[in-house]
């Protein structure tokens, strides 16, 4: 009886820890990025924050709300999501709308208080920041509605999460899209700083 | 002290069990604990209260109780915690009704109730080298409103379509062929007026849209095709596959006009480069989110082969066979199958029964056609040093299973490299991305980076495939000029693209002296696009339906790429007379195990045919088969006809003019053959629907193919199991503590 006590406390114990690893993991793996940031900004290459990553720091995402910002990684298979958003189109060297996505755990926790006409920004490899205004926030079903970027104009920024956002179901069909649009930049630079607070 | 007593007395009549003040030293906030002593075992009770022992007995488990509190509080707290992740699930279930049924959504928010149920019967016979289906589609209208239903469905790739009836109620009524324009006003005219119509359309030569229109609420109507397709026979098995869904196309090029957020028939909208991209785009969902007797198939397979058969298998489904005699019919054995993944089945005659040689014959309005089959058999291979360049698809339509058997095939053709070769290993999807800068010898180190590399690729994005064709097929300026070294290019891929045309064209412009083999992956490849990229890249194609499949197909494909068994093909018909007129026009090369088809009208059966072509090794190779002794065929001056109509297709793309579409168009109705300029449209007599009555039209979904994840543009996966693991782990632990502390009031 007690061995099987045992089992029990042990196994949801193990489960607990596999559960809070996840949001650590997240958090961690986001410091280790910023060097690989840095040094990607350095050297202007894409560089593997380590050594046996299949993904890079593409971009730094910063969201008005916890004011904080993030380093945006390269694809959005489960493993790059793990430690950070993921690009899944466009970009500074390509052209055409960006689409970022994200875990609803972790990194993309605070889409949920994104509301329309907030700044959202985003910083490229040449350190050069651009500025979204949010349009609109919206809630698809994926298994009816795919991304077509080709219907998006080039200066669109989607952010793509899970939605409801307190869900357990880690496989649910539906997803919470923030839709921004690009503001003109280079007059809002000075201003910039003091927002990120960076 | 004294005060909590009197209010203990006052409270309880209980008290009085309680020893006197002065020799009860229980500090008054424990007053509850005390006064609950009486649930404890009545033994403690009568030893006295006097003795120590007895006393320190009793702080013992004082303090016991007081570790049970706090093991008390913890659970009430863990519950709490519980509470707080267990009420998203509640929500969730709540949500539940809406979320599991499949609505579809368009741009302004709103819902598409699903309202058809579509059910399919197959019908097969095959008799010689050619098997003639009759599939059966029936759309049940389920809700209480008129539909019309429009779906977008694949037929194998070579299958010619000469017959639709539609069938309402008890009545059938023949379609006929028609140029597509007429055909689809007709329809239109019809669905506008409340008659019964269907109207079939061919959208790729292996992709057709079928329309149904006023089908009665609560009421199916059926809409049967008739349509032939060759029988593949390689290395001595034959082949048969049936596609169910297609693997969602991707559509390159900018979009033409900007629709967003209108309702369209596709997810697709037109592009530059593919004009007819929301026509072949249908919504893909899974089998959970169609009716449960949606989406199901039902399948008769009956073969005469003519000869005894040593083994009928698929390695898509399980397979029930009943024999009689020579004919086997086959079934899969769960009845309908659903939608999902090719069918195919695959049959041996027995071992030295394998044909090498047949002719089939037929007249049909005073012609004579013939069907002539020819396998040049097994020659010597000359192995030469080869320069193989791999291209791999590593687009979204390929993630899940078939980027897995992508993978282990391209591992499987590292293995095949000798050290003599050189290699490379390209992948795409929205970008080009090559393992070397240009073929490297296949060394230990670089088969290991090589390996390293292919075990690492994962499937995302667009399917760029132009830019990766160019750099294998023009990869060839790096090399050096006097190389002796066999040039082949593998191309792994779904073929699930829709500007198929343009990059036939490009790989016959940057083909050069090089030969291109395809290997088709997944549960639903486009097989057009397979065979025909091989057939532009004088090469072969294979296909991949099971893990299991790489050792038998892909082992022959790459045994074949050795050498080719036969090169300069020359058919002498006899008497050659003019107005014979056979096809292929020009025969490809063949590989080992190929066998050797032609098709000609003009021919009686009598009189020899004579086959030359070149061997390996440069000498000279003839056979000629007797025509007398033709068997009677069905079907073959259908065979001829898209044969021909192919060649002049093909004959368009080479000149890069436009097809003759007059005389496609007459070709084709004289033959009744749906074509890319003809198709089928069938209306009923009266009316059904009054016309103030309202229609809708339900676009049919598609299932997402086996073992396929998410498609190219599709949403990603957003969510992590943090939450369950937590909540999980939370109520394990909960659970286990609430048991250690009944364990412990139970066995004190």
């Amino acid at each position: 009886m007690s061995r099987l006590l045992l089992l029990l406390l042990t196994s949801s114990a193990t489960l607990l820890v596999f559960g809070l690893w996840i949001p650590f993991k997240a958090v961690l793996a986001q410091e280790l990025l910023e060097l690989a940031w840095a040094e990607s900004q350095a050297r202007q290459t894409q560089a593997r924050p380590w050594p046996w990553a299949d993904t890079w720091p593409v971009a730094r995402l910063a969201l008005p709300e916890p004011n904080d910002s993030m380093i945006v990684l390269a694809g959005t298979h489960g493993e790059s999501l793990a430690f950070g958003p993921g690009r899944l189109a466009g970009g500074p060297q390509q052209t055409g709308p960006v689409v970022i996505a994200g875990h609803r755990d972790t990194h993309f926790r605070s889409l949920k208080a994104l509301e329309t006409g907030q700044e959202i920004r985003l910083q490229d490899r040449h350190g050069q920041w651009r500025s979204y205004r949010v349009e609109n926030t919206r809630v698809v079903d994926s298994r009816s509605e795919w991304i077509d970027t080709r219907q998006l104009t080039d200066d669109t920024l989607l952010l793509v999460t899970c939605y409801p956002f307190n869900s357990v179901d880690a496989g649910g069909p539906l997803r919470y899209v923030v839709q921004a649009r690009a503001t003109a930049t280079g007059d809002r630079r000075e201003q910039i700083d003091t927002v990120a607070g960076i | 002290m004294m005060l909590s007593f009197s209010l203990l007395k006052l409270g309880s009549p209980t008290v009085e069990r309680c020893p006197p003040p002065g020799q009860c030293r229980v500090p008054s906030e424990t007053r509850c604990e005390y006064v609950r002593v009486r649930s404890a075992p009545p033994s403690l009770a009568p030893h006295g209260f006097g003795r120590d022992p007895a006393l320190a007995s009793f702080l013992s488990r004082f303090l016991h109780r007081r570790s049970k509190r706090i093991c008390e509080g913890i659970s009430l707290w863990l519950a709490v915690l519980l509470m707080l992740f267990v009420h998203p699930l509640y929500a969730e279930a709540n949500e539940a009704d809406n979320v599991g049924q499949l609505h579809f959504v368009d741009g302004q928010g709103q819902w598409q109730e699903p309202a058809l149920v579509l059910d399919s019967e197959f019908d097969i016979q095959v008799s010689g080298l050619i098997a003639d289906t009759r599939l059966l589609r029936s759309f049940r209208n389920t809700s209480d409103q008129w539909r019309e239903g429009v779906f977008v469905f694949p037929l194998p790739e070579k299958a010619s379509v000469y017959g639709l009836t539609m069938k309402v109620g008890e009545r059938t009524i023949e379609g006929k062929i028609q140029p597509r324009e007429r055909a689809r006003q007709k329809y239109e005219i019809a669905k506008q007026a409340g008659k019964h119509a269907a109207n079939v359309e061919q959208q790729r030569p292996n992709l057709f849209t079928a329309r149904v229109a006023n089908i009665p609420p609560g009421e199916t109507v059926s809409v049967e095709l008739k349509y032939q397709q060759p029988v593949r026979y390689q290395a001595g098995v034959f082949e048969l596959s049936i596609p169910t869904t297609l693997t969602p196309r991707y559509m390159p090029g900018a979009p033409l006009q900007s629709s967003s957020g209108q309702w369209h028939s596709g997810w697709a909208v037109p592009t530059t480069q593919v004009a007819d991209a929301d026509a072949i785009s249908p919504f893909t969902v899974t089998a959970g989110d169609v009716a449960r007797d949606s989406h199901r198939a039902s399948i008769e397979l009956l073969i005469d082969a003519g000869l005894p058969l040593e083994a009928v298998s698929s390695p898509s489904h399980q397979l029930a066979t009943s024999r009689d005699g020579q004919a086997v019919t086959v079934r899969p054995v769960e009845g309908s199958i659903l939608m999902n993944r090719d069918f195919v089945v695959r049959w041996r005659p027995l071992a030295g029964r394998e044909p090498s040689a047949a002719v089939f014959h037929q007249s049909w309005q005073g012609e004579d056609y013939l069907l002539a089959m020819l396998v040049p058999g097994q020659a010597g291979t000359r192995v030469l040093p080869r320069e193989l360049v791999f291209v791999i698809d590593t687009s979204g339509s390929m993630a899940g299973e078939s980027i897995r058997q992508a993978r282990s095939a391209l591992q499987a053709g590292l293995q095949t490299l000798t050290p003599r070769d050189r290699f490379n290993v390209i992948q795409f999807n929205s970008q080009t991305h090559s393992l070397f800068l240009g073929p490297e010898p296949a060394s230990g180190n670089n088969l290991a980076r090589a390996r390293q590399y292919v075990d690492r690729l994962r499937a995302d994005g667009g399917t760029e495939m132009a830019p990766a064709l160019a750099l294998a097929l023009q990869d060839i300026e790096r090399r050096e000029a006097s190389s002796p070294r066999v040039r082949q290019v593998i191309f792994i891929t779904d073929g699930a693209v829709a500007n198929e045309a343009a990059l036939f064209r490009q790989i016959r412009e940057q083909l050069g002296d090089q030969r291109l083999f395809t290997v088709a992956i997944g549960s639903a490849p486009n097989r057009h696009f397979m065979r025909e990229a091989a057939r532009w890249g004088r090469g072969t194609y294979t296909a991949i339906q099971a893990p299991s499949d790489v050792d038998g197909p892909l082992k022959a494909l790459f045994s074949a790429m050795e050498s080719p068994v036969l090169t300069d093909i020359r058919l002498d018909w006899p008497g050659q007379e003019t107005g014979i007129e056979s096809f292929p026009g020009r025969s490809g090369d063949l590989f080992r195990g190929e066998p050797l088809i032609h098709v000609a009208r003009g021919v009686p059966a009598m009189g020899e045919l004579r086959v030359s072509g070149r061997l390996p090794g440069g000498q000279d190779w003839a056979k000629t088969l007797d025509l007398q002794q033709a068997a009677p065929g069905a079907g073959l001056h259908r065979h001829w006809a898209r044969e021909m109509i192919d060649s002049l297709q093909d004959e368009a793309q080479l000149s890069g003019r436009e097809p003759d579409t007059a005389l496609i168009t007459e070709l084709a109705v004289a033959h009744e053959l749906m074509s890319a300029f003809t198709s089928f449209v069938a209306v009923d007599t009266a009316p059904a629907r009054a016309s103030e009555t309202p229609l809708a039209s339900d676009n049919l979904p598609t299932l997402l193919p086996a073992g396929s994840a998410s498609g190219m543009l599709r949403y990603p996966q957003t969510a992590t199991a943090a939450p369950l693991l937590i909540a999980l782990g939370l109520v394990g632990l909960m659970f286990s503590v609430a048991l250690v502390l009944l364990q412990r009031r139970v066995f004190p």
